[in-house]
């Protein structure tokens, strides 16, 4: 590089500026910024309308600090956890089953994976309350083959927001395991069966670790949406069952709190951030299979 | 040479079309023909914005809030660029006059304000905001599936209705009924005060299923109290038809809250003349008349309640004989941080 002479140099680079020069203004104007200034508020204190002050004050953090918090995390954690493994067991099976398939019916299942996205997700989300809701199908059916005897309430607690979560997140979940797993060249299984392995053996010393990234990247796709969602809990949680999520938003709304809200969100980009350091060093992160 | 000017032109083209974007955006259109309203979203009918576009030419941009927090946060970010016209609560206007935040109205080029009923539009109001519609926060139950009779706010958190309220949310809603139960001023400043309020929420809350929805909730069976507008109450009942087994609570002593929602026009806002011509329509008692058909909420505008439909007149929703007994959310100044930490404990509520 030292070699080169400065004119050749400029003509270098003028052609990577028109390549990478909008792309890279847009990131930073739209995504770096604004991550910059969240980052900021989050350290000046609120105003009596709500909006920011100023005034340099670490009181977001200190208020973070408090007990109540500190379950809110643990407990979106969980939830989040919750979600991805269900989608983990769930989604490699499915996955597995599509990769064998024809690569015909393999594009059809993936379609039909996908046609529940063709409706907004609010659409979904009060689908699922129709459904559930007190005098919903689900609750008449059950009262009338005498299951039980009153309706149950479905709709409003911690389960119906888990199943709402594994439901939005699946799919996020099945297509990088699915472009992990028929990336897997046949030949590896058949040498796996030749040397004598039973196909559970196949299954855990080869196909599992060959398909490492994509469960990762499975991971990484559940996890950190389902950490900071909250329409999801908002709507099928009735406003009552909060995760940190629904607390961040309360705070640049009702409850006017910008600075906290945040502090919170910067809490939220540490644990992303921390993910993908955890998957950077399980693999590399240009190869996350996102399809 | 030749492709480097290339790609000098087209980064700048690439930059010059994205400040174009944002130009184009803002500055589209006729400037003289449209209005941007701030709003609760559902809270006027379509027909009204339609009519009111056709006999003007003016083409109506609603965008809604979902909290009367989003629109004190806009008018005191200096909405004037965005909104003509901002819906906010009687509780605000104090602070948002003092503030400087809105445009002083000229009421000659509002004649038909006259039909608003003084004593629901203060002196100082006058000058600021133009009320639209009023509602009460009362108590509402079904006859057959609530296990109790309420007659107060304390009736609320007894063990029996675990599991059976519905509520508005809100700190200014919640915390004032709490602080009526144990016999406090409902706009207290005391930080002792709010802090026993938020006990007795928490009780409360133990009791509610959800927040929000309310009329949903009840006709559907989920909750069988709910505390609410009254305008959500007429939509609950009106759906429940001839079966209607809801009543309002028949409260002897509490006071219950009358809000009101009031149009204002935030400080240097584009289309003035256009945010008059829309006040003078919308205060119309024939216009007023017809929009309370969709959205029966209790009304303001006395003439606008005389040419409305015998229906909404005689409605259940407002058949409660303390409509006198009443109380208004006053601005608490600085105590709102007091209340905003609280009602934060109380929405977090788990680990004390």
């Amino acid at each position: 590089m030292s070699v080169v002479t400065g004119r050749a140099k400029k003509g270098n680079r003028l052609p990577m500026l028109a390549q990478a020069g909008p792309v890279s203004l847009w990131m930073i104007v739209f995504v770096t910024l604004p991550m910059l200034f969240i980052i900021f508020i989050s350290f000046m204190s609120r105003g009596t309308f709500g909006g920011v002050e100023y005034t340099p004050s670490m009181e977001s953090y200190e208020t973070m600090m408090e007990i109540t918090y500190f379950h809110v995390i643990t407990k979106s954690i969980g939830v989040a956890a919750e979600t991805t493994i269900a989608c983990l067991l769930v989604g490699y099976p499915f996955a597995y089953y599509i990769a064998r398939k024809p690569a015909d019916v393999a594009s059809r299942l993936i379609t039909l994976l996908m046609i529940p996205f063709w409706t907004n997700s609010l659409m979904r989300l009060n689908a699922w309350m129709l459904i559930f809701q007190t005098n919903g199908p689900v609750n008449n059916f059950l009262v009338n083959v005498n299951l039980i005897e009153k309706p149950i309430t479905f709709i409003f607690t911690d389960g119906l927001v888990l199943l709402g979560l594994i439901t939005n997140y699946l799919p996020f979940a099945v297509l990088p395991m699915y472009s992990s797993i028929e990336k897997l060249e046949k030949p590896v299984l058949e040498a796996s069966a030749d040397l004598g392995a039973n196909p559970r053996q196949t299954l855990l010393k080869v196909t599992l670790p060959l398909t490492i990234p994509g469960i990762f990247s499975a991971i990484i796709l559940t996890f950190i949406p389902a950490l900071g969602t909250y329409v999801i809990t908002d709507m099928l949680g009735g406003g009552k069952v909060l995760y940190i999520g629904n607390i961040i938003k309360n705070q640049f709304g009702t409850i006017r709190n910008w600075p906290l809200g945040a502090a919170l969100s910067v809490l939220l980009l540490a644990i992303t951030a921390l993910m993908l350091f955890l998957y950077s060093r399980f693999a590399k992160v240009e190869d996350m299979e996102v399809v | 040479m030749k492709t480097k000017l290339l790609a000098v032109v087209l980064v700048l083209v690439m930059v010059f079309a994205l400040t174009a974007c944002g130009d184009s955006g803002s500055e589209s259109g006729n400037a003289g023909s449209e209005l941007n309203i701030f709003m609760w979203g559902d809270y006027i009918s379509d027909e009204t914005i339609t009519d009111f576009e056709n006999e003007t030419g003016i083409d109506v941009n609603l965008s809604y809030m979902n909290d009367n927090a989003d629109s004190v946060n806009k008018l005191t970010a200096g909405a004037g660029g965005e909104y003509d016209l901002i819906m906010t609560c009687d509780a605000y206007m104090e602070s948002l006059i003092n503030g400087g935040y809105l445009e002083e109205l000229d009421l000659s080029k509002i004649p038909n304000a006259e039909n608003i009923n003084k004593a629901y539009w203060t002196e100082q109001n006058q000058k600021y905001c133009i009320p639209y519609l009023m509602n009460y926060i009362y108590v509402v139950y079904d006859t057959e599936r609530c296990p109790i009779d309420i007659t107060c706010y304390n009736d609320l958190i007894r063990p029996e209705l675990k599991g059976q309220l519905g509520s508005i949310d809100g700190a200014r809603n919640l915390f004032p009924i709490a602080l009526i139960a144990l016999g406090y001023d409902p706009n207290s400043t005391e930080e002792s005060e709010i802090a026993e309020a938020y006990e007795w929420l928490k009780k409360y809350n133990d009791n509610v299923v959800a927040y929000g929805s309310t009329e949903t909730n009840i006709v559907n069976g989920t909750i069988s109290v709910m505390l609410t507008y009254d305008g959500n109450t007429a939509e609950a009942m009106a759906s429940m038809g001839d079966n209607n087994t809801l009543t309002v609570a028949p409260f002897t002593e509490d006071p219950v809250q009358l809000g009101f929602d009031l149009y204002v026009i935030p400080k240097g806002a584009t289309h003035m003349d256009n945010a008059y011509a829309f006040l003078n329509y919308i205060t119309d008692p024939e216009v007023m008349a017809k929009n309370l058909v969709e959205n029966p909420y209790s009304c303001p505008n006395d003439a606008a309640v005389a040419a409305a439909s015998e229906e909404y007149r005689n409605g259940p929703a407002f058949d409660f004989d303390y409509k006198e007994n009443v109380f208004f959310q006053e601005d608490v100044g600085d105590a709102i941080k007091t209340y905003d930490k609280y009602y934060q404990k109380l929405k977090v509520g788990i680990g004390e």
